[in-house]
């Protein structure tokens, strides 16, 4: 543990040097990067130690405030969080430093990266904390952090009201948490997770405790119909802080998820299928609403959405298997939880530090404007096509690996008997969202990257630095590496997913399960090996034959401009008209014009109508509010009055 | 699995490999024989491949190594999605629990590549295509693994090997009504992920009303050599699935094993042409129709199976 609280020490240390440091830029900058590189190194040997299976003693600190003693520990679960935080927020510290360089003033950049510092050591605490209060302060750090990071560009006002509806947002979930605590702990001696896992609560209670977890993680991670503020925030925030936000932040949530059912023993039934019913929800509509986006990253945003429904039908499964006593679906469902969640966190900062590249480069997010990018910068371009792959699912990628376990746990919970095995229909919703999800990014892919360049004025016209490519080549090694070992990753994520299940491995595999490591590792080698022959032989054969080069063919007419190419809107049009008002795309037509505007709907058609509700009966008790001393004196002394009346009451009736 | 087994297994693979190309010219014939014409010899297809393969190849000034390389994409990975089915009808080289997820990824990897290589060269017309052929993706993706679910249930086998293997046999005597109906989903399947009539027509000759083949306008020589073979590879692989499911081949010496497989191919390339020829295209936007009502019968028998 003690590598983990240096880890936490670097990050605030490294950040919060650069934010007081009246010097040299270049220097603040070095020394926060060096920080989250040896932090993310120094953090991931326990980590490694314990996916390996040694495990590492808890830390208890005598609490300064009630609620029982501070304690920290690190188990599985936590450690692949752990390494997901470390890494995808190394990547992002990394890229963010030559991102903000000669944008933001200096001084407010060195401020925004001390922010990230602590956003990230915060992280780090949530995954370790083993008890109620120094958990919600680190959930209410990271929160906090992360809206200092969201409104860095405070000049805007979208900014600006993203990071409000945020700030809301997160709060609303805080709240959720302490009622989860207080309804929780009421039984429990203190509020450390050993006394909560000792005595949960039973009833009224429980449910209670449940749907407050539910919303309260539910809201970070970004869980339909909870996920309104994500794709506003994430838009708004710089795109290394993207990164952080949809790689990593949101995993909170659905760590916090994971958390709960844990320490449950064995949940209800109703909460995994509470969990495996917000998958195909998050999941589906994720990726629908994802595909009319206009904006590059809001686009990824809704992607997010996407992919923790992917984690959340993976984490319902394995609570299902708990629930239902069918060890198999259980290892598996956690193990593919944990490992996408791990995946998503390099892929999806990888996306998004690509895309920040781009957009950067040419100037605006905007897809209708971008193309051809690959030309004048290749090695995001190729970053961000495996990047693009690996959330696709596709092998021999990683986004595969965890996808292939999810609809592991989902079959063999077709193999079971009684209504466990309805569990298994939810594999066809993974291969919908799996193709949905090529769709869009096919349309990303090939609007920003291929093609011609839509608008002169937006041409991405370099490379990024060094400093952005190599996070990114990083990132893509990270993805492909976790890809092609499946042989290194199964067995401690399975492990992993072991322990959360409270079941042993062996017995699994004696139970007739087929842990598929080896032949999975065939199976990827196969793949690249054919690619290499093919690639190879092809090589050969171009040397004998003539080449030439020519313009498109267009059907004889060679004077079609950039802009006669196929858009993104028209390539998702056809996909999108299938889900009608569901996919929330608003079309405005005139005489000769015509445009199209995705909006989102839960946020669109609920959040805000019953906010204005809120407001007008809000409007509505403002006569109370005059202004006068003596009546708000007089109000004092009516509560007071009505306080003793109850307590009198109260009293008699006792 | 022992060694036997891999060697029939890759005689049965490469059976598959050779056959693909004339699978397509079957169709043509029996098109031909529908129309009253007299066609184009059933191996025009290998002649036309040989022909392309000496040929030089002319690359758009647009495209980028995403062009080069989406030809070699596709091929890999449908013969690398061969390699998981018991094509001997006893096992496949590669089998793994769950293994139907890899099949339906590496045709999502083929899909992929040639998306992206229409995309790349900038043109309208391959825009057009691309953005039809994920949508049609779309609603067969599900239906595919509707249809593998079935077999799950029906065989209680997770890896393609063992579930259209020897098991499935068995699974006939109890749960035929389930087995035809993903069996009759697969065949939708095929015509919808190969782009045949009625979901797209691959006769047809203006660019505007094409989904795969407007894809390829661009490619030429020994890419496009490629990409024909591999469109052959795809036919024969969803006609070998679909054979799979409906002719259990458990207790046939590998002689007639590979016999049946190969006239079982023969007659789905038949099917596929006497639909093409009794049957109109469909309007694009009735497609989805199409393909989710195949993902009904294949949930209808999934149903049955979990009553």
């Amino acid at each position: 543990m003690s590598f983990v609280a240096w880890s936490v020490v670097l990050l605030v240390a490294s950040g919060v040097f650069g934010a007081l440091f009246r010097g040299r830029a270049s220097l603040a900058d070095a020394v926060f990067r060096a920080g989250t590189l040896v932090a993310a190194i120094v953090g991931s040997v326990p980590a490694v130690r314990v996916l390996r299976g040694t495990p590492v003693p808890d830390v208890t600190l005598p609490a300064p405030v009630p609620g029982g003693a501070w304690a920290f520990g690190l188990d599985a679960v936590s450690a692949v969080f752990l390494l997901a935080i470390l890494w995808a927020g190394a990547a992002a510290a990394w890229s963010g430093v030559a991102a903000l360089r000669g944008h933001v003033a200096p001084a407010a950049a060195r401020v925004s990266h001390a922010f990230v510092g602590a956003l990230l050591a915060a992280m780090v605490a949530v995954v370790t904390a083993r008890a109620a209060v120094p958990f919600l302060i680190a959930w209410e750090t990271m929160a906090l952090a992360s809206y200092a990071t969201i409104v860095l560009d405070h000049a805007s006002a979208d900014v600006r009201r993203a990071g409000m509806l945020y700030l809301v947002a997160t709060h609303v979930g805080t709240l959720a948490l302490f009622e989860l605590f207080a309804v929780w702990g009421a039984g429990a001696g203190d509020l450390t997770f050993a006394s909560l896992a000792a005595h949960p609560p039973g009833g009224i209670a429980r449910g209670a405790a449940l749907v407050a977890a539910l919303v309260g993680f539910g809201m970070k991670a970004g869980m339909v119909p909870l996920h309104f503020w994500l794709p506003e925030a994430h838009a708004a925030a710089p795109s290394h802080v993207s990164a952080i936000l949809s790689g990593v932040v949101i995993k909170m949530g659905v760590y916090g998820l994971v958390r709960v059912t844990v320490l449950q023993g064995a949940p209800p039934a109703w909460w995994g299928w509470t969990l495996l019913a917000a998958g195909v929800a998050s999941g589906v509509l994720g990726v629908v609403w994802a595909l009319a986006q206009h904006d590059v990253k809001r686009l990824l945003a809704f992607h997010s959405v996407e992919n923790v429904g992917i984690i959340l039908l993976g984490l319902g499964a394995g609570a299902l298997g708990v629930t239902y006593a069918h060890p198999a679906v259980a290892v598996l469902g956690f193990a593919a939880a944990a490992l996408h969640t791990l995946n998503h966190a390099l892929f999806k900062a990888l996306l998004f530090l690509g895309a920040g590249g781009v957009a950067h480069a040419a100037g605006t997010r905007e897809l209708d404007r971008l193309g051809a990018a690959a030309r004048a910068m290749p090695v995001t371009a190729g970053a961000f096509l495996v990047g693009a792959a690996a959330i696709v699912g596709l092998p021999p990628l990683n986004g595969f690996l965890s996808e292939w376990l999810t609809a592991r746990a989902l079959l063999h919970a077709g193999l079971s008997t009684g209504s466990l095995r309805l569990a298994v229909l939810a594999v066809a919703v993974l291969g919908l969202i799996g193709a949905l999800a090529l769709a869009c990014f096919a349309k990303v892919v090939g609007t920003v990257f291929l093609g011609r360049s839509r608008d002169p004025a937006a041409r991405a016209a370099h490379e990024s630095g060094i400093g952005e490519t190599l996070p990114l080549v990083a990132l893509t090694a990270a993805c492909a590496g976790i890809g092609l070992a499946p042989a290194v990753v199964l067995p401690a994520i399975l492990r992993m997913g072991a322990g959360a299940a409270g079941v042993s491995l062996g017995a699994i595999w004696a139970g007739g399960v087929d842990p598929a490591t080896a032949p999975m590792g065939l199976f990827v080698a196969v793949v690249a090996g054919l690619g290499g022959i093919v690639w190879a032989s092809r090589a050969l054969l171009r040397t004998r034959a003539a080449r030439g080069a020519h313009e498109t063919w267009g059907c004889g007419y060679a004077m079609a401009g950039a802009r006669a190419q196929y858009t993104a809107s028209s390539f998702a049009a056809p996909v999108l008209a299938s889900y009608g008002r569901v996919a929330g795309v608003h079309a405005h037509r005139t005489a000769a014009a015509f445009a199209t505007h995705a909006g989102d709907p839960v946020l669109d058609a609920c959040v805000t109508p019953a906010w204005h509700a809120v407001e007008r009966v809000a409007r509505s008790m403002r006569p109370l509010q005059r202004g006068r001393v003596w009546l708000y004196l007089m109000y004092l002394v009516a509560a007071l009055g009505a306080t003793l009346g109850y307590l009198l009451l109260a009293g008699r009736a006792a | 699995m022992n060694h036997a087994h891999v060697g029939s297994s890759l005689a049965a693979l490469a059976v598959l490999l050779v056959i693909a190309p004339a699978l397509s010219g079957v169709v043509v014939r029996t098109k031909s024989a529908f129309a009253g014409r007299r066609g184009a010899p059933v191996g025009q297809l290998y002649w036309d491949l040989f022909k392309l393969m000496r040929k030089g190849t002319v690359y758009s000034t647009t495209t980028t190594w995403i062009f080069r390389a989406a030809p070699v994409v596709v091929l890999v990975s449908l013969t690398a999605a061969s390699l998981l089915l018991p094509l001997d009808g006893q096992a496949s080289p590669v089998q793994f629990s769950g293994d139907l997820i890899a099949f339906a990824g590496l045709l999502a990897l083929g899909r992929f590549a040639l998306v992206l290589a229409g995309l790349d060269t900038g043109s309208s017309f391959e825009g057009m295509g691309a953005s039809r052929e994920v949508t049609v993706a779309s609603f067969a993706e599900p239906v595919l693994f509707l249809g593998f679910l079935g077999l799950v249930l029906a065989t209680r086998r997770l890896t393609l090997s063992a579930m259209l293997g020897p098991a499935l046999t068995a699974a006939w005597a109890h749960q035929t009504a389930s087995l035809a109906l993903v069996a009759l989903a697969f065949f939708v399947l095929l015509l919808a992920e190969n782009s045949r009539v009625p979901v797209d027509d691959p006769a047809t000759h203006l660019e505007l009303t094409m989904i795969h083949e407007v894809i390829v306008l661009d490619h030429s020589g020994p890419d496009l050599a490629v990409i024909l073979y591999a469109s052959s590879l795809k036919l024969a692989l969803f006609a070998a699935l679909i054979v799979e499911v409906a002719v259990p081949r458990d207790g046939l010496g590998l002689g007639w094993s590979l016999a049946a497989f190969a006239g079982g191919l023969l007659v789905v390339a038949m099917a596929v042409g006497v639909v093409e020829s009794v049957m109109a295209r469909l309007r694009l936007n009735r497609v989805p129709q199409l393909i989710v009502g195949a993902g009904a019968l294949a949930l209808f028998g999934i149903i049955l199976l979990l009553r």
